[in-house]
């Protein structure tokens, strides 16, 4: 596949005039297709042609993550089922999955961007590239998957699978480029370590995490104790899919893909665009998206943009994403989940008033996972352990099921609480 | 090589072009399509300086058009094959390609005319053999021919096509096109305005899609090929056979 790279090295008035035309032309179809967008641009008097520059978009009004789920599942799609050719669901960060589409010409466009991001960290044609994540993260797999097929690698895809097991296919099959996220690189660090794992006869050089930021320190340690060299991708889980942002050879800040996405920094809580370089909430405009647009979407993703040159030669401006939140989200190994949806999950499984339980995000082998209290009462209350057992296991069954990620319930006397 | 911004043109009070930024590179063939009334040939006319008082920028190579008067676009080494060809009728083939070279007349380039003159002849030989008959007994094909000819006498940069096909037997409209892509070759720019979206981005390089005086998809031709919503609306696919609610 022709990667389209012109554009990584084109100049700034040329970048600028691209990425105008673009978002003019995404914001006039979200205005006709999309009856959301139509109905809050009229309302707030906004008139398109007045959009004369990127920096005009500050008029525009922001996207959360809660007006996708009250247009579930498909009210935000600016083009008719028919030509949506893939639908992508995940827990997403309320009781409602999130839900988008895609058309073919928006998974090129993925294939692209991918392949962009992996050609980026010297994946080429004659690497074996394997795909481990959480289930959480399937959908991000699959792009990968798709993505690194299109630079001709040969893929292991995603499958979830013991760390024994990770660790033969890393051996045996001679994987040279590993993506997963943090926490599991960190456990099969940790395995090998306490093991004595010979990692002299893997032919892994290549680590690239996503799903959460990673200090100096771990990433150091993971380079040492697996002997690779390790790459970030930013993305986000619920939509737009994986490598908004990826690291260069210099590994200094992530290039942002500005042909498809459009990066503003605002204040979190008065929303006002912050001036280049300070730290702020990332919020993203889409350019070349069909399916599902999104303008100005608040990522919650605490970042600052970088516009100095990069000494990789890449003309894509830069973030500097630490994983910091800017609201109550909570980033499990790249599945983002509010507390809220938490407590209903477990409101409507146990019947339980939903301020009455706690929980804790808990580490079992360097893997995160979300450890629940729930106060003992009457109504879950059995004096056979079976049917307490029973209970547990059906609510943390549930959970995972729900929400993609592992839990632990633990009953305690209120008391202890 | 021609940069528009934002750029908006009024009839009276009515906005045709609502605020498009579009870019022509050179040697390219860039093809704007679109319903009719869409804004594509008053965006053609506000480059050409046909129409007054439109807003926004419109830049060739880095010179901006603002307040430029036709005589003085077409010295930029612009050059527009009108809607509905616009020859002169009575006056023979001949003629009306010299008239394309207006511009040169006055600087006195009698000797270059004369050279460009044989160029084109030799591009259309039907025009060679028709050089003496009145324009206007030419068949509609090679009255289009003659357009393009009369605006290439100028040796245009960059070559506004406003509807060539308009009007032309299927098999015509294909020689037509294959012109273009001559000229694209010989590095000649072109912009093209069409309805006959099917037959434009089949030679276009690169197309943007007009609605209603905005633009509402960009890209490589190849892809709005294959677009669903632009066979739907341009393509002359049945609507009811792609339609269903959402």
């Amino acid at each position: 596949m022709m990667i389209n790279d012109e554009f990584i090295h084109m100049r700034p008035e040329e970048k600028n005039q691209l990425q105008l035309e673009r978002l003019q032309s995404t914001l006039n179809r979200a205005y006709r297709n999309v009856p959301f967008h139509k109905k809050r641009f009229k309302e707030m008097g906004i008139d398109l042609s007045q959009i004369e520059s990127l920096s005009n978009i500050a008029q525009l009004p922001f996207m959360e993550r809660q007006n996708i789920s009250e247009n579930y599942p498909y009210n935000l799609f600016a083009v008719p089922l028919r030509d949506i050719v893939r639908i992508h669901t995940v827990s997403g960060t309320t009781q409602k999955p999130t839900v988008s589409g895609y058309t073919t010409q928006d998974l090129t466009n993925w294939q692209s961007i991918l392949a962009r991001a992996l050609c980026a960290s010297d994946v080429t044609i004659h690497d074996i590239l394997q795909i481990t994540l959480n289930p959480g993260l399937a959908n991000w797999g699959r792009d990968y998957k798709y993505g690194a097929e299109s630079i001709e690698a040969s893929v292991i895809p995603h499958t979830p699978m013991s760390i024994e097991k990770k660790l033969m296919v890393l051996r045996d099959y001679k994987t040279s480029v590993l993506i997963t996220t943090p926490s599991s690189a960190r456990q099969l660090a940790n395995y090998v370590r306490k093991n004595e794992v010979n990692t002299n006869i893997f032919g892994l050089k290549t680590l690239i995490l996503i799903g959460e930021a990673i200090n100096k320190n771990d990433r150091r340690s993971l380079e040492q104790n697996l002997n690779v060299r390790v790459w970030t991708h930013y993305g986000l889980s619920e939509v737009p899919g994986p490598a908004i942002a990826f690291e260069c050879d210099a590994h200094d800040g992530l290039h942002i893909n500005e042909d498809h996405f459009l990066p503003e920094i605002v204040d979190p809580g008065t929303g006002k665009v912050l001036p280049e370089g300070q730290f702020g909430e990332l919020v993203l405009t889409t350019l070349t998206t069909r399916a599902f647009p999104l303008i100005r979407f608040k990522t919650g993703d605490k970042a600052k943009i970088i516009k100095t040159d990069c000494s990789c030669g890449n003309k894509l401006c830069r973030i500097d994403w630490r994983g910091e939140r800017t609201d109550d989200l909570i980033n499990i190994d790249g599945v983002k989940v509010h507390k809220k949806q938490i407590q209903l999950s477990i409101q409507t499984l146990l019947n339980l008033p939903s301020e009455a339980s706690k929980f804790f995000i808990k580490k079992r082998d360097d893997k995160k996972y979300i450890e629940v209290w729930i106060p003992v009462n009457d109504v879950i209350f059995s004096d056979e352990i079976k049917e307490l057992e029973a209970l547990i296991q059906h609510a943390e069954n549930n959970l995972l099921k729900n929400i993609g990620i592992p839990v632990a319930i633990r009953l305690r006397e209120k008391n202890t609480m | 090589m021609l940069r528009i911004r934002n750029l908006k043109c009024y009839y009276g009070r009515i906005m045709a072009v609502k605020g498009v930024s579009l870019s022509v590179k050179k040697s390219q063939i860039i093809t704007l399509i679109g319903a009719n009334g869409s804004g594509k040939s008053t965006l053609l006319e506000a480059i050409c300086g046909l129409l007054p008082g439109w807003e926004g920028d419109i830049s060739f190579e880095g010179i901006s058009l603002k307040g430029f008067d036709p005589p003085a676009v077409v010295k930029q080494g612009i050059s527009l094959v009108p809607e509905g060809r616009l020859i002169f009728p009575p006056i023979s083939v001949l003629d009306n390609l010299k008239l394309g070279a207006y511009t040169m007349y006055r600087k006195r380039q009698h000797e270059a005319v004369n050279q460009t003159l044989e160029k084109i002849l030799d591009l259309f030989p039907i025009l060679k053999q028709r050089s003496k008959q009145a324009a206007g007994t030419l068949s509609g094909g090679e009255q289009q021919m003659l357009a393009i000819g009369r605006s290439l006498m100028s040796h245009p940069k960059l070559l506004l096509l406003d509807e060539p096909s308009m009007g032309l037997a299927p098999l015509i409209v294909e020689k037509i096109f294959e012109i273009l892509e001559a000229l694209r070759n010989d590095g000649i720019t072109i912009l093209l305005v069409e309805q006959n979206a099917q037959a434009a981005l089949q030679v276009a390089d690169y197309g943007y899609v007009f609605e209603t005086g905005t633009v509402v998809l960009q890209g490589p031709a190849s892809e709005l090929l294959a677009d669903q919503e632009v066979k739907r609306a341009y393509l002359g696919k049945d609507y009811g056979e792609f339609y269903d609610d959402k």
